[in-house]
This record gives structure tokens, sequence and C-alpha cells, in this order.
């Protein structure tokens, strides 16, 4: 409420006060001190008031009691006063408004002056000589008077000559930046705090006059823009404020320690006069540009990829905090943008060739993880270096691929180089690239590409390196790390194009585990397959499961047999066990007819009589390849339990009626075929443990050598293993196995070239080739393709157009 | 010396053990099922594993078939029931 010391009263104003006054007294009726100004009409109206809803609780309350409580003494007076007022008739006289009083002559001249006074004392800095709310309450009278105008044109005036004469103490020659800057922040300052007071003491003129009219500008704007016409829009003085401001950040760039407050001060007095962006900004960040295109282009040369990119991290920082520190937050776009722009993504190509191969070789995780963060703030920066990933997988991985020598070492540790290869890239991708989608896409590729540019081999060495984790004697890895590397293999498995490769060498490795009695564990093998079955479905793994079911199959079937037997009287004491293969499903092994000692003749047809009689229509055909047997072997030095082969045994058993032959003789009596034959004794001669001794002595068998049991052999085991000589026959089998595949191949392309030409009808050469290529899933050359087309006319099957050779039709 | 080697001889007694592997197929006098056109080998293209589900049927004109095959084609057929290689009327071949 304004005080009553207002040089001219107001009679509206007064009446208020005086309303005011009643009311508060009307809270104290319940006693008697009611003042004779209540019979005034203003009591009246006031009176009225009360019993209105608006009566305030306390009011209300105080009645209340007034009338019910009759213990105190002074209530009756009270509750005289308030039965009685309501009854009372009192006219109401309405008195005229007095007249309005005049205002002295010069009362706008002196105010001013006393408010000019106070405004040059704020200027110069001493004290006021009146106080400050005569000074408010004179400013506020002038406006209720309609001086406002005036007053804001005084008062701009006063303010204008005061900022103008301010301009001279920054125009002196001597001054060194360091100083101006200080001088004009000082300046700066107290002009702030000057248009503060001002703005206080003349509040009311810039929340009536001002507000009301929007053309107008606000005091302290006012006040800015003074500052800004008369000091910073001088040329020489903008110049020397922004040249000193960016010296002093570049000083801060190169390491020195600068006034960051100072720094700060004057840049906010920039932004506050709205011209930071223009006189500033754009300078600033020309500045940036220059410094850190030089910067970028000199140190890529002087130094390696981590120290670059960590000079680029710790620039980055560097420009955040000083974005934190003093610079205005509109300028952090592009300002950061500036120095990705010139410290990355000019060099992008020339950092990733000159440092993202080493990185990734040497495994410098820390390195890579930075790499990443700061490539993805760069435009396109992920890319590049997602692409440049995966041209180092290729390289790198096409080197473990490829052996041109055909260096079996290097073949044989393939696949291993591979599942440590994965790992490490898995790793990084995981670790330093956040498992981005684009990192893994690219990586999968990659690898498909490379693993896929050696045709067959790394299918058939992973196949290999499968069997031989699967197989039984090793030891190395429990159940949950078997079933981990599985997992891993079949990553490398999903890459490889021709597939039919693979199982085609897995079966035969299969087969071998599950006759010999090699596997590892069931539990490993079923989980491979159904990973197989996952992976390539049902059709690629039917006949590997069918492998399997043959094996149960022939468990039951022996157990019958044992049954079946011990009921007869059969000769001999073989405890003989049989596995029973559907054709179908197992590799072809081809047959060969050898001579059986009788007593396993015998053997044999007692089964296969027990066999046909459970099921009728079949043949049973004997595989003599695929047999061992354990034999009990009297030495000089005690008996041996000897784990060989079925031809291994013919040989050995030969020994039973006679103590040397030649091996003419052994191939007469056993009718083993001669390179398989001369591979057999070669084991039991010429391997590790030698039971036959050969002469002359070498390391070959040739026609003519003989042989003589070794009577002295020894051996610090009971039960030895004498393995076949493997490495020959390997090869025979691995040309066939490859060859079978590729047989198997031309008869897919076949029913995809008829499936094809069955639905076109008519189609031109290279569309159908294009068919083709969309439809088989494994690699082949447009030549052989050409040379089904051939065969496929020559049956029939189509033929060439007559006027057009490039186009076929079908031929129902 | 004579001695010792009669005392050591036989040098390989006996066989404790055999595995013996053997592969089974159906006689038959073709590969393929006249029908399903599929190997006798595998089984009937209804059946997943060749073997006692998917058994082969002989015919007494000595035609062979799935025993599905041929009881599909048998059902088929509305009034006479005839071998569909030799257009004799089908019988079993016990």
């Amino acid at each position: 409420m304004p005080l009553s010391k207002a040089p001219e009263p107001q009679l509206h104003d007064q009446r208020k006060s005086e309303e005011n006054n009643h009311h508060k007294k009307r809270r104290f009726s319940g006693s008697n001190q009611v003042p004779p100004s209540h019979h005034t009409p203003a009591s009246k109206k006031s009176r009225q008031d009360d019993s209105s809803p608006e009566m305030t609780d306390s009011q209300k309350r105080a009645n209340f009691s007034a009338l019910t409580s009759p213990s105190n003494g002074l209530n009756k007076h009270a509750s005289q006063l308030v039965t009685n007022k309501p009854g009372t008739t009192k006219k109401l006289v309405i008195k005229n408004f007095k007249e309005k009083p005049k205002l002295p002559e010069n009362y706008q001249q002196q105010t001013w002056l006393m408010l000019k006074e106070a405004v040059e004392a704020i200027h110069k800095k001493c004290s006021i000589k009146s106080s400050l709310e005569e000074l408010y309450k004179a400013v506020e009278n002038m406006c209720s008077h309609k001086m406002s105008a005036t007053l804001y044109e005084n008062l701009k005036t006063v303010c204008e000559d005061h900022v103008r004469d301010n301009i001279h103490q920054f125009l002196g020659e001597t001054m060194d930046s360091g100083q101006f800057l200080k001088l004009m922040d000082t300046c700066w300052q107290a002009h702030c705090e000057q248009m503060i007071m001002i703005r206080s003491i003349f509040l009311f003129l810039d929340r009536t006059y001002v507000l009301q009219n929007s053309t107008i500008a606000s005091i302290w704007d006012m006040g800015l823009e003074l500052f800004r016409v008369y000091i910073i829009s001088n040329t020489l003085v903008q110049t020397r404020t922004v040249d000193g401001l960016l010296m002093l950040i570049e000083r801060e760039r190169n390491g020195e320690a600068v006034d960051r407050l100072l720094l700060k001060s004057l840049l906010r007095m920039l932004s506050d006069l709205q011209i930071y962006q223009e006189a500033f900004e754009v300078k600033f960040l020309a500045a940036t540009d220059r410094l850190y295109c030089a910067e970028g282009q000199k140190l890529m040369h002087e130094r390696e990829v981590p120290e670059y990119l960590s000079h680029v991290d710790k620039r980055l920082n560097e420009e955040t905090e000083r974005l934190y520190h003093y610079l205005d937050q509109s300028t952090r776009k592009s300002l950061v943008t500036c120095v990705e722009k010139n410290l990355l993504e000019h060099h992008l190509t020339a950092i990733l060739q000159k440092g993202l191969d080493m990185l990734l070789e040497q495994n410098r995780i820390q390195d890579l993880t930075l790499m990443y963060q700061l490539f993805s703030r760069v435009k396109d920066g992920l890319k590049e270096l997602y692409v440049a990933c995966a041209s180092y997988i290729k390289k790198s991985g096409k080197m473990i691929v490829i052996n041109p020598d055909n260096d079996p070492d290097k073949d044989r540790d393939m696949v291993q180089s591979l599942l440590d290869f994965k790992d490490r890239i898995d790793n990084i991708v995981a670790v330093c690239f956040a498992k981005n989608e684009k990192f893994v896409n690219a990586v999968k590729e990659a690898f498909e590409t490379f693993i896929n540019q050696r045709q067959n081999k790394p299918a058939e060495f992973i196949a290999k390196y499968v069997d031989s984790k699967l197989r039984a004697g090793n030891k190395e890895a429990t159940e949950e790390e078997l079933e981990r590397l599985l997992d891993k293999i079949m990553v490398l498995f999903r890459f490889i194009h021709g597939k039919d490769v693979f199982e085609a060498f897995y079966k035969k490795d299969l087969a071998k585990r599950l006759l010999v009695g090699k596997s590892a564990s069931v539990d490993a093998e079923k989980s491979m397959l159904s990973k197989l079955k996952q992976e390539c479905g049902g059709g690629f793994t039917s006949k590997l499961e069918g492998m399997f079911k043959d094996m149960e199959l022939s468990k039951d079937i022996m157990l019958a047999f044992r049954q079946h037997t011990s009921n007869l009287d059969v000769p001999g004491s073989i405890d003989l066990n049989v596995n029973i293969l559907t054709m179908g499903y197992w590799p072809t092994y081809t047959p060969m007819e050898v001579h059986l000692p009788t007593e396993m003749v015998k053997y044999q047809e007692i089964f296969t009589k027990f066999y046909l009689g459970k099921h009728s229509g079949r043949k049973l055909q004997w595989q003599s390849t695929l047999g061992h047997c354990v034999l009990r072997a009297t030495f000089a030095g005690g008996d041996k339990e000897l784990q060989v082969s079925l031809f291994q045994t013919l040989c050995l058993l030969m020994f039973n009626e006679g103590h040397v032959f030649s091996f003419e003789e052994i191939k007469q009596a056993t009718a083993i075929e001669d390179g398989e034959l001369k591979r057999t004794l070669q084991s039991l001669a010429c391997g590790r443990a030698r039971v036959l001794i050969k002469s002359p002595k070498s390391k070959d068998v040739d026609a003519g050598d003989k042989f003589k049991f070794n009577n002295e052999f020894k051996h610090k085991l009971f039960r030895i293993k004498i393995n076949q000589i493997q490495m020959k026959e390997t090869q025979e089998e691995n040309v066939s196995t490859t060859e079978r595949v590729f047989q198997d191949r031309q008869y897919q392309v076949d029913a995809a070239i008829v499936r094809i030409m069955k639905t076109r009808k008519l189609l031109s050469h290279n569309l159908l080739i294009t068919e083709l290529y969309n439809q088989l899933k494994f690699p082949v050359k447009p030549s052989d393709l050409k040379k089904r087309i051939e065969s496929l006319i020559d049956r029939d099957y189509m033929m060439r157009d007559k006027d057009n050779p490039n186009q076929y039709h079908y031929v129902a | 010396m004579v001695l010792c080697f009669m005392f050591t001889w036989p040098c390989v007694s006996f066989y404790l053990g055999w595995t013996a592997v053997a592969t089974w197929k159906w006689i038959a006098n073709d590969d393929n099922c006249g029908i399903c056109r599929m190997p006798f080998d595998g089984c009937c293209p209804d059946c997943k594993l060749p073997g006692d589900d998917c058994p082969l049927v002989w015919g007494q004109c000595s035609h062979c078939f799935h025993i599905h095959c041929i009881v599909k084609w048998l059902n088929s057929q509305q009034i006479n029931q005839l071998c569909p290689m030799c257009r004799q009327e089908w019988k079993f071949k016990e």
C-alpha cells in the first residue's frame, strides 16, 4: 500500500483507506469501543459488507461468540449493539467528491530535476540525496499525471549522454588487449548495475507506460540498446573486444591458463547485447576452423593413429568444457561440428588406412572403442569404419583360408585359426563397437565372403575338425566346453555355401565314429545333429539321423541274437557283434570278398539266417573293410590284447598255423586286395606296435617280402590298438567323397534346370543362368552349368530355338 | 630253441570279440519303385525311414513296389486291380 507521504493526496485513495480502517475496527466489535465514526455512511456500508458472504472466518466467529457466551460481562453491550443495529434507521448521506487538487505549476520540472540528480548520482557512483522511496513515489506520481512519455524521454536522454561519454576510455591506443578486456568488463558491469538501480527507481514507469506501449523498449532494454549503439557498435571497440576474446581462447587452446570468468562475463555481455552471433560467433568459428584444419593435417602426419585419436578426444572434451564454462550454448552444435569435421571427417579414410588394420591386428580394445565413439559422431563415420573393418576381416581371413602351397599343417590349423579369429572379432564388436547391428552384419558378410573364396576345402576341414572334437580320446574339453565349441563351429558352418561338401565329409566321419565305436559321447553327437537340423532343416540331417537309428536297431537285434544263440549249440567262443546298416543312409562302401576262417564264416551264416528270418525280403552284404576284432595274443613277454581291423586279424591268424609267410602266401590265403594287404601288413610290421617282423627291413611292404611273428614283442600296455595306415586311404576317400558331392550337385543342377524350364517354357540362356544361381545353394561355374544344359538338350529335355540359338524351349 | 617255439605256439590263440558290419537292402528286381520312382533303398514318399515300416511287396507278376504305393494304386482302381507295370491282374505273392 502506498504510503500517505505523497505530496498530492488523492481523494479516492483516502476514502479507500478510511474504509479499510473501519473494516479493521469491526473485527473488534465484540468490545464496546465502537467509535462514533461508525455512524458515517462509510461505516454503514462496511456493516453491510459484514453480513455479506465475504465475511472472513474470524469475523463470523467473533459475532457468534458475542451472541452465545454469557460469561463475559462485556458481552452485554456487544449483544445490544448487534441486535440494535439492524433496527436503527440511519440515513445514507452521499457527499460530493472533493474538488481535484491542482498541481503546483513547476511540479514536473522540480520532480524531474530531483530524479535527474539521482540518475546522475548513480552514473557518477556517488550517493543519492533523496531517499529511494521518495524517488519511487515521484516516478509513480508523475506517471499518474500522464507525464510518462516525457519522463521516459528525459530518462533516455540522460542515460544516452552518460553512455556516449563512456566511449572515450576505450579509444586509447596504448592499451594491451588484456587491459582492454578488463576495462570493458568493468564498464559493462558498471553499466548493468547502474541500469538495474535506475530501473528500480523508475519501476513504476517500466511497469505501466512501457508495458502498455509495445513499441517502447523497457528501461533495461533501452540501457542495452544504448550500450550497443554507442560503445560496442564502434568498429574499433568491437574489433578490439572480439579479437581480444579470440586471442584469449587461442591461448587457452594452446594450454595456457586464462581468466575464464572474464571470458564468460564478456561473452555474456555480447549475447545480452544480441551481437554474440554476428560479432563473435562467426569469427570464432572461422578461427576454430583454421586452427583445427591446420592441426588435423599436421598431426595426421606426425602421430600414430591411437595417439591422434586420443588427441581428438582431448580436443573435443576441451571444447565441451569451454562451452560449459563460458561459450554460449547456441554455439555448441556448430563448434562441435567444426572440430569433428576438421579433426575427423576430413581424415576418416586416412585414419582407417593408416591405423585400423594395426589396431584390429593387435586387438587394441581401448583404442578401438575410442575410435568407434569418435567415428559415431561424424556423418558416415561408422559406415566407413565398418566397411574398413569388413575389408580387414576379408583380407586376414583370406590369409587363413587360402593355402596356395597346399601346406597340410596350415590346412589342419585352419579351422582353429578361424575360430580364434572369429572370437577375436566378436569380442571387438561386442566391446568396442557396442554390438552395433551394422557391424555385426558387416562381420557376417565379410566372413561369408572370404570363407567361400576357397571352394569346398573349408567345409571339408570344418567337418574334420568337428570329427576330431567328437572322437573318443578327446578328453581336453568338458561337456559344456564342447557344446560351446560346437556352437562356434556352427557359426562358421553358417557362412559356408557348399554345405553338401560338409555333409558328405561329416557323414563319412560320423560313420567311422559309429562303426568303430569311437564316438566320445552320444549326447554331443545328438546335440551336433540337432544343431545341423536347426540350421539346414530336416532334409539335411535325415540320413544322419537314420545312421543313429541303425545303430540302435542293431543293438536290439544283437540282444535278440544272443538269446537265440544261447539256445543253439555254437562252436567256438566268438563274441559276435554286428552293425546292420541301411544302404541309403551310409556312405557307399565297396564290398570286398575275403577268405574268412571257417569259424567266422559259420558265425556269419548263423547270423544271416537269424536276421533274414526276422526281416524277409532283404539281402545282407557283409562289409569286411569295416569289421574289427579284439585278439588275445601270446608273446614271450606275456599275453596281450590286440585291437585290430578284420584284415589285420586275418593276417595275424595265419601265424597260428605257421611261423614265416611270404607276402604272396598271405595274399592267397586271405584274398585281400593288393593295396589293402600292403597297408595292413605295413601297419603290423612297420608301425609303432610291431607284432610281425618283416624281412628285408624297410618302411614299405613289397611283393616278395617275408613276415615272421614277433615273439619278443613288448609293450607297456596290455590292450594295444594297432591303427590301420590311413594316409593314402584318406586321400583316396577324400577324392571319392568330393567326387560324390559333385555328382550329387550335377543331379541338382539338372533338376533345377528342368524345373525352371518347365515353368517358363521359353527362356534365354542368360536368364536361365541367373535363375539357376538364385536356386542353387552351392557354388558352380557357368561353364559347368553350360555342360549340364548341353546334356539335357542331348537327352531331349529341352531344345534350342531354331532362329535364336541363345533361347531354349522346354520339351514336354 | 625249437622247444621254446613249440611252447609258445599257437601264438595268436583266440579272438575275444568280433564287430562285423553288414548292410542290408531289399531283394528287388529293380532299383526304383515303379510307382513313386523312389529308389528301393529309400522309402516311399509318405515315409521317413526305410525298413519294416515301409516294406516292399511283390506281385505274382514278379513286379515289386513299396507296399504303401501299390495299396494306394489299388485303392484308386474302380474295377479291375491290375499291376501298374504289366497290366496283369494284381495278386500279392505269398
